[in-house]
């Protein structure tokens, strides 16, 4: 984006982009959409000097990432998913309290003898000897499943990558299990699936996220702080040295 | 007199060139299932990989041995000793970024001696270290197969051993199992009651109920099978005193001498016996502490590759400073892996001459 101007990226639709505006309305910083649903560059009202974009969720993660946007508003699971360092590229300023959901390890609820990441374990090292192909994965979160798998010393797998319906994945006999994200785990329970114990990967919700890969001038780290303590300033122990 | 960099490598091409091996140049395209197939996704995910039109994956050459491997048996070459040495460069992912390393390497393959080939490989290793001026590197030895013997002589249920087995090198999930073992309790989901039929009765109308296939997946028995079996081991855990010798050997890092001889005073009060498996690792120690000028030899008794295809004495040689110049050690079951009709012995070590290099220009 041009030298000058602050860019923020913010989700393009459905309930994160509502829940964006609320947010961004309860801080006096209206978001400005003028052409619809359709168009994809705003504003903030009474801050010209901030461009707002609208894009899908992870694709801000991308973005923020490579330092394309100087600011966004995203999952922090998009940003860990996103690139395997992700979250090196970034600050987390400020949690939004929406978008609440966690990514979780979950297989049927017929395996009874599997309760946590250990009997897993056990389940993978032998389940190719028993049933001549690897233990299948279903998830969209490729780095996140590679990283806490290997945590767990589990190597014995593939993944499947799903793009969509990824709970329905044992039933169809896509995948054995699936990693996926939940807020209530109602879907899960649906399809008889069950979290393992410990198979929470990463808590998740929106949050304002500065690049760290942009190009900062002075100018725009000052416009920046401004734009923070309109929206209540930073939470203590995060510093915006981007 | 120093040497310049174009003769350390020319060094190095007459010492892959010697007489006495077949270097080889497997190619730099090749197909991802078979690294995906022995490895899983763990190496997945170093891997460089492009997808033909008709879906098939490949990737850029991330390792010599397995196409060196692959290309031993498909050639017929069983009951044939093979030499192999390479160098050149591999491609792998590390941390979401395309990185190129140049390798150098020696695998002996179904040799008659599979003793004295692993020391060939470690002579290999060190006269390749001493082209970089790296006369006298760190080596830390590991055991693999004396690990497994220790495990078998153990007397404890072969589940168990397993499962510690599995865990081998991986020093955090080892700790985790280990703290499960020290502090017992049951983790059983739910109760049900311990008759077999019954079981399988109860999974198999929770599978259906749930539309997931009896037979494409995980089946009832097996699923009843291994919820007793974890019962039966809920209620006889490793013997305590056991645990402590498991934890006791997996501390042990040591000069070879004094390290083997600690697992041979703890194995011998214990009543264990696993002295043909520390006479091997002994010699071989022996064997590379031989070598002139003397390196500086440990042997770590947790210290494993976390691939399972590495069966006896494993090895590593580091800088002064910890960079990994050169590991390898023997990996009987690669072959076997790969599909061999009968047992093929094999050792050898991956040099990398980036950092061997880097070491002597410094």
């Amino acid at each position: 984006m041009t030298g000058e101007t602050l860019t923020i990226a913010v989700p393009s639709k459905g309930r994160l982009e509502e829940e964006t505006r609320r947010v961004f309305g309860e801080s006096r910083l209206a978001i400005i959409r003028p052409g619809g649903a359709r168009s994809y560059v705003g504003s903030i009202k009474d801050q010209p000097q901030v461009s707002v974009l609208f894009y899908p969720a992870a694709e801000i993660a991308r973005e923020l990432i490579m330092g394309t946007i100087d600011i966004g508003v995203t999952g922090s699971d998009l940003i860990h998913e996103a690139a395997e360092n992700g979250a090196r590229n970034v600050v987390f300023v400020k949690p939004l309290q929406f978008g609440h959901a966690d990514v979780i390890v979950a297989v049927p609820d017929a395996w009874i003898d599997v309760v946590n990441m250990g009997d897993l374990a056990d389940v993978a090292s032998d389940f190719r000897a028993r049933h001549g192909r690897w233990l299948r994965i279903a998830t969209k979160y490729v780095h996140l499943t590679r990283k806490f798998f290997a945590d767990h010393g589990i190597a014995e797998y593939r993944i499947v990558e799903s793009a969509g319906a990824t709970e329905a994945a044992p039933a169809s006999g896509a995948a054995d299990l699936i990693v996926d994200i939940t807020s209530s785990g109602e879907t899960l329970a649906a399809n008889s699936l069950r979290i393992l114990e410990d198979g929470l990967i990463l808590k998740s919700e929106a949050q304002l996220i500065v690049s760290k890969a942009a190009n900062w001038t002075p100018m725009k780290k000052a416009q920046l702080e401004a734009l923070l303590s309109i929206m209540g300033g930073i939470p203590p122990g995060i510093s915006t040295q981007v | 007199m120093a040497k310049t960099p174009g003769e350390r490598r020319a060094a190095m091409i007459r010492l892959v060139e010697s007489r006495t091996v077949t270097r080889v140049a497997p190619p730099l395209l090749l197909p991802a299932s078979p690294y995906l197939d022995l490895a899983g996704e763990e190496f997945g995910r170093q891997l460089l990989l492009t997808t033909a039109n008709n879906g098939v994956d490949y990737c850029l050459r991330p390792d010599f041995t397995l196409p060196i491997a692959k290309s031993y048996l498909d050639d017929g070459m069983i009951g044939v000793p093979g030499a192999y040495t390479y160098l050149g460069p591999i491609f792998r992912q590390e941390n979401g970024t395309p990185v190129e390393y140049d390798q150098a390497g020696l695998e002996l393959l179904g040799q008659a001696d599979p003793d004295a080939a692993l020391d060939q490989v470690l002579t290999f290793a060190r006269w390749a270290l001493a082209i970089y001026d790296i006369t006298e590197p760190n080596v830390r030895i590991g055991g693999v197969g004396l690990f497994e013997a220790f495990l078998g002589a153990m007397g404890i249920a072969p589940q168990w051993q397993q499962r510690i087995r599995h865990r081998f090198g991986h020093p955090t999930s080892m700790r985790r199992l280990l703290d499960r073992l020290t502090a017992p309790r049951d983790t059983i989901a739910g109760t049900a009651p311990d008759a077999r039929e019954t079981i399988i009765e109860i999974v198999t109308d929770n599978m259906l109920a749930a539309g997931l296939s009896l037979v494409g997946s995980r089946q009832p028995e097996e699923i009843a099978d291994r919820y007793l079996e974890k019962q039966a081991l809920d209620a006889s855990p490793i013997p305590e005193e056991m645990v402590q010798l498991l934890v006791e050997y997996l501390s042990i890092i040591d000069t070879p001498t004094r390290a083997l001889d600690k697992i041979r005073l703890m194995t011998q009060r214990a009543g264990l016996n696993i002295e043909g498996p520390l006479q091997t690792v002994r010699n071989h120690a022996a064997a590379l502490q031989a070598l002139s000028p003397k390196a500086d030899v440990i042997f770590d008794a947790s210290f494993s590759p976390r691939l399972d295809y590495y069966t006896g004495v494993v090895f590593e040689m580091t800088s002064e400073r910890g960079a990994i110049l050169a590991s390898g050690g023997e990996y009987d079951r690669l072959l076997d892996r790969l599909g061999a009709v009968e047992p093929v012995a094999a050792s050898g070590c991956a040099l990398w001459t980036d950092r061997l290099e880097a070491e002597a220009s410094r």
